[in-house]
């Protein structure tokens, strides 16, 4: 162990704070203040009503100025609120603001007590255990960071393109990772918007087309995230760019290999209500503009066995020997947009599971609607074809249940199953639409405006009831509901089902999840920092959160979301460089001896083993002072900056003393 | 080997069929089945409140009872008797109150010597030890349909059976275990291992009117319909149940359905038991055929399936 | 005739009544109505089993007593299978069913069953039918 420091001559100073009853209405602040005027180190002692206020920082910047005080300690609520606050106030009266202490006695001792007396005493021997670490404090100083001004945004749907034109914009260079062969999204696959009944394609391919020319985004399709290293400002992310066997620049679509390839495969595209092949360009519009060859569909290419596509493509476009390669890039923030996914119809087994083909979800009704879709925009149903003159839309398939399914609302299927019961009734006017609800949620602008368009115009049926059950019986489709406003049991025969199925987390995204280290609530979404005032940021400092990835929500709020996220990275690069709390713990070389367990416990992956001199180091911008390593190391040559083991030791002899 | 089976009241009485078919067809299987020793009648419905408590008294009393004599698995293949056994052996192992007061009962339920008057046997507080298993699930994960297939003696070439769960043999589905409620696969797959065909049905989980028969036969009678006629209409030759209630209400009351629905012209009621016995040799006299109201003898005559091994 | 509804303590009781007996929280149903829409008798019923525990959420007591309902329940559990918020409805009926008038009109015991019907009735369905409708 270190000689323990020697205490200097420190000139402390005491701020009690009432905060207003917070605190006073249980303990005796004045009691605690004058108890500790005469404490051993403690030059002056006082206290106030709201130390946090105006009045309040100004009594601790004279006074540590007409003092002279080496440190003080503001005894009140916890610093997780207002420690910058007197940090602050130290550096403006000259003090080192690493001299100041909060002494919690407020979550700590008045909120969670009633005895006022012991109350009393037990924030005295508080205050005085933060006298003692207090008076071995050292100044620090913060440690400075290069941030690195180039973003990554993860998602190529409307949420990552939005954020990536952003930044941009801004002027930073972009990077933006697609897994799939094209950008879009879901929302490319979709017919017509709500509450406008834009087309989605055609609203969506201008942003599509500028991220493509944008001279600082570096689009990246067909790539996905390998693993990313580092910390905010200064993360290397290493991308592995899937083989596509077709030379983007070199295709010029002419679609000969597409006619000459033996492979049906079901499209993914219009949700397997169609075929591609395995040589395919997913849509029209796909940015970028080029054939893919799908490899796990290809009848085989090494050995090549068929080779008919690369036969006849004019260009020479078509190449078997690509191979997987990596790309390493270096980011400063990482905006996460990976969107969503359907919940499985196979959990619904009162709906048929997947049995029944003319049972869809609502992606698969917005391809049969869609103009560039299987059947070319007539509404017709899968099974046969036929054009189903009876549909019924079923809300909350999977939503707002707490027993089996998912426990939250979807929120944007009351929207689009108007929407999807609207567009019906236009193509089909002979038609009955049947939607059945529980109740409809219409929040956003023109939202309500537009169902009641659905109601009052469309002549849409809405019944108030969950459906129990869907079979099928011959031809049709039986849909057993009730209506709850007239107390009937109903009974729909329908030719089609739509079930607004909810909406889940990405498939696949927990691999990813894992390699970016951020943490997601307890239904897989991304969680955000502040579920009220950081709803862009994720605790992980360096990522931000956009679109679906974080919850379900409509266009408008996804584009909300991402422009926000894109400005929060904004904030990080305008900072010249970043500041990293220096209350980190360094490694004493003496004391080590290389056993290496705090390397073990890091949570951080901020220490490693120097193999020449045989002893810990520490990357002290990587470390977050979070002890572990300081609680684990055998020989004491861990310490925490201004929380060594000595100070503690002092904390417990003042708590434990008398 | 020896299997502790408790068959329930009914099966004693008015249902024997699935009785024997039941014992017949073990015997194929060399499991001896064992009856508890003064067992009584379950009760036939699990009480679903908190103050009847005493309705758990008769089936822990049987499950213990199968403990004293080093048991530690009792079959039974009655959905109600099943339900009522495993829910309140459940509830004994959950519910402290219900362990306490219910082990209370028994207590003063010991043998006592006729002689000596005294209490000849300790008692041990019943704690949940015997595991109640339904002949379905027992066959599937303690026979084993390989073991099953191999001992084979008809082929009943892909019969199309309808099998019928009912309410009791699935629901509630967090206290009943068995199987997934609205997609199960457990009677299907043992109709495939038994040489059947399993048809699919909507109305396979759709309740047959239970004990409504009797306070209001109107409506059981539509109810048992609605079942019967989806079968049918899927093309089943047969319908297959587990329970005395299911096959009064759609065997003995088909002829009541038929009158009320005249495009229901009939469909034969067995149990998976007699399905069971017949595919593993046993001889169709020991079937218990006479009991059935509508007839199924056809379904079992000696061409409709092949002898596999003599 | 506007329905007066009182949280008095008449009303409380009744409803904690019901809590106690069932174990089940009646305020945890959003009345999405799949009980009604999944119940093989409510076309028989005079109040579907959603409204039946509507009341109850409402304290309305005399409205579910006098119900046809609670004697065309078959506990087969269909509702407790589909219920979104996992109640199960057929406890919340049997547990008015116990706090009802005994010699309620709906009831069904052993006076009800004629010599011949009892000889021709499984033993499975007298027993279940006197524990659930006799009193």
């Amino acid at each position: 162990m270190t000689a323990p420091k020697k205490k200097k001559e420190k000139r402390i100073g005491l701020f009690v704070c009432h905060c207003g009853v917070n605190i006073a209405g249980v303990v005796d602040v004045e009691k605690v203040a004058e108890t500790l005027k005469d404490y051993p180190g403690v030059s002056f002692s006082t206290n106030y009503v709201y130390m946090c206020s105006d009045p309040g920082q100004q009594m601790i910047i004279d006074t540590i100025k007409e003092k002279h005080l080496d440190g003080i300690i503001v005894a009140a609520c916890s610093p997780t609120l207002h420690e910058k606050t007197f940090q602050e106030a130290a550096r403006l009266a000259g003090l080192n603001p690493y001299q100041i202490e909060i002494a919690n006695i407020r979550e700590q001792d008045s909120w969670v007590h009633t005895d006022g007396a012991r109350a009393t005493k037990k924030a005295i021997k508080i205050v005085k255990s933060h006298v003692e670490k207090a008076l071995q404090n050292e100044n620090l100083e913060p440690i400075k960071v290069d941030v690195t001004k180039r973003a990554l945004v993860i998602g190529g749907g409307i949420s990552g393109l939005q954020a990536a034109l952003d930044i941009a914009d801004h002027g930073y260079e972009v990077v933006l990772v697609e897994k799939n062969p094209s950008i879009g999204g879901k929302m490319i696959q979709l017919s017509e918007t709500f509450p406008t009944l834009d087309c989605s394609q055609c609203i969506l391919t201008p942003k599509m087309v500028e991220v493509s020319r944008h001279p600082r985004i570096r689009l990246l399709t067909y790539h996905e995230v390998d693993s990313i290293s580092g910390f905010v400002g200064n993360f290397k992310v290493r991308i592995r760019k899937k083989p596509r066997y077709v030379d983007e620049r070199l295709c010029n679509l002419c679609g000969e290999c597409e006619k000459v390839c033996p492979q049906i495969v079901p499209d993914e595209f219009n949700m397997g209500l169609s075929f591609r092949k395995a040589i395919y360009m997913p849509f029209p519009q796909a940015i970028p503009g080029t054939y893919t060859l799908d490899a796990e569909h290809c009848l085989g290419l090494s050995p090549v066995r068929c080779g008919k596509c690369k036969d006849v493509c004019d260009k020479k476009a078509i190449d078997y020997d690509m191979k997987e390669s990596f790309i390493e890039e270096e980011v400063g923030a990482i905006v996460v947009a990976t969107g969503y996914d359907l919940y499985t119809m196979q959990a619904l087994g009162e709906y048929g599971g997947e049995k029944y083909e003319d049972v869809i979800n609502g992606l698969e009704f917005e391809r049969i609607l869609s103009a560039s879709g299987p059947t070319g925009g007539v509404v017709r149903r899968p099974s046969d074809g036929k054009i189903p003159k009876s549909v019924v839309f079923v809300q909350c398939s999977g939503s707002r249940d707490t027993e089996k399914h998912n426990p939250y609302c979807s929120k944007i299927c009351c929207m689009y199953t108007a929407k999807h019961a609207m567009l019906y009734k236009h193509r089909v006017p002979d038609g009955q639409a049947t939607v059945f609800y529980i109740d409809v949620r219409t929040g956003g602008k023109a939202f309500d405006e537009f169902y009641q368009r659905a109601v009052e115009e469309d002549k849409v049926l809405y019944i108030r009831g969950k459906v129990s059950k869907i079979f099928k019986e011959g031809d049709k489709l039986i849909v057993w509901g009730a209506d709850t406003l007239t107390g009937k049991k109903v009974e729909v025969e329908a030719d089609m089902v739509v079930l607004a199925m909810a909406m889940v987390k990405a498939d696949g995204i927990m691999d990813l999840l894992k390699k970016l280290k951020i943490s997601t609530d307890i239904n897989g979404f991304l969680a955000e920092a502040h579920p009220k005032l950081r709803p862009v940021e994720s605790l992980n400092a360096g990522f931000y959160l956009a679109g679906c990835a974080q919850g379900p929500k409509d266009i408008p709020e996804a584009v909300a979301q991402a422009s926000a996220a894109a400005a929060k990275v904004g904030d990080l690069f305008a900072q010249k460089e970043l500041i990293h709390e220096p209350t980190v713990v360094p490694v004493n070389d003496e004391l080590c001896s290389g056993c290496g367990i705090c390397i073990a416990v890091c949570p951080y992956d901020a220490r490693s083993l120097d193999p020449e001199r045989g002893v810990a180091v520490v990357n002290e911008i990587l470390c977050e002072g979070c002890g572990a390593c300081a609680a684990a190391c055998p020989s004491g040559a861990a310490q925490q900056r201004n929380q060594t083991d000595e100070q503690i030791f002092s904390m417990l002899r003042a708590m434990l003393r008398e | 080997m020896k299997l502790h089976y408790y068959p329930g009241c009914t099966l004693k009485e008015k249902t024997t069929a699935l009785d024997i078919s039941t014992r017949e067809a073990m015997k194929r299987l060399d499991i001896e089945l064992v009856e508890p020793e003064g067992w009584t009648c379950c009760g036939a419905e699990y009480p679903l409140t908190e103050e009847k408590i005493v309705g758990l008294a008769a089936p822990i009393r049987v499950l213990r009872q199968v403990r004293e004599e080093g048991g530690d698995v009792v079959v039974t293949t009655c959905s109600f008797c099943y339900a009522v056994l495993k829910r309140a052996n459940r509830a004994i192992q959950q519910d402290p109150l219900k362990h306490k007061r219910i082990n209370a009962y028994l207590r003063d339920d010991i043998k006592i010597n006729e002689w000596t008057k005294e209490k000849t046997t300790g008692f041990e507080d019943y704690n949940g030890e015997v595991k109640v298993l339904h002949l379905l699930e027992y066959l599937r994960d303690r026979v084993g349909y390989p073991r099953i297939k191999s001992r084979l003696k008809r082929d009943l070439k892909g019969l199309p059976i309808a099998p019928y769960y009912g309410c009791r043999l699935l629901r509630p589905a967090d206290e009943m275990n068995m199987d997934e409620p609205d997609s199960p696969r457990v009677f299907e797959e043992f109709l495939e291992a038994v040489g059947c065909k399993a048809v699919d049905y909507p109305f396979k989980q759709e309740c047959c009117g239970s004990y409504l028969s009797v306070s209001l036969p109107a409506a059981a009678t539509e109810a048992s319909y609605r079942v019967l006629r989806s079968a049918r209409m899927n093309e089943a030759k047969a319908i297959a149940v587990t329970c005395p209630l299911c096959f009064y209400n759609l065997d003995h009351r088909q002829e009541a359905v038929k009158e009320t629905f005249l495009d229901f012209p009939g469909l034969p009621v067995l149990f998976f038991t007699q399905l069971l016995a017949w595919a593993l040799g046993v001889d169709k006299a020991l079937l218990g055929l006479k009991e059935h109201s509508v007839a199924a003898d056809g379904l079992f005559d000696a061409h409709q399936a092949a002898e596999v091994r003599s | 005739m506007r329905v007066k509804l009182k949280a008095g303590p008449d009303e409380r009781e009744f409803i904690k009544r019901i809590e106690e007996l069932s174990g089940e929280n009646v305020y945890a149903c959003y009345q999405c109505g799949r009980c009604s829409a999944g119940c093989p008798m409510a076309s028989e019923m005079d109040l579907l089993p959603n409204q039946i525990i509507r009341l109850v959420q409402m304290g309305l007591a005399e409205d579910v007593i006098r119900s046809k309902t609670l004697f065309l329940c078959a506990s087969c559990f269909t509702c407790q299978s589909r219920c979104p918020k996992g109640i199960d409805l057929a406890r919340v009926m049997e547990a008015i069913r116990l706090i009802l008038d005994p010699k309620g009109k709906d009831a069904y015991g052993p006076d009800e069953i004629s010599p011949e019907l009892a000889r021709e009735l499984p033993q499975q369905v007298m027993v279940s039918i006197f524990r659930k409708f006799a009193k």
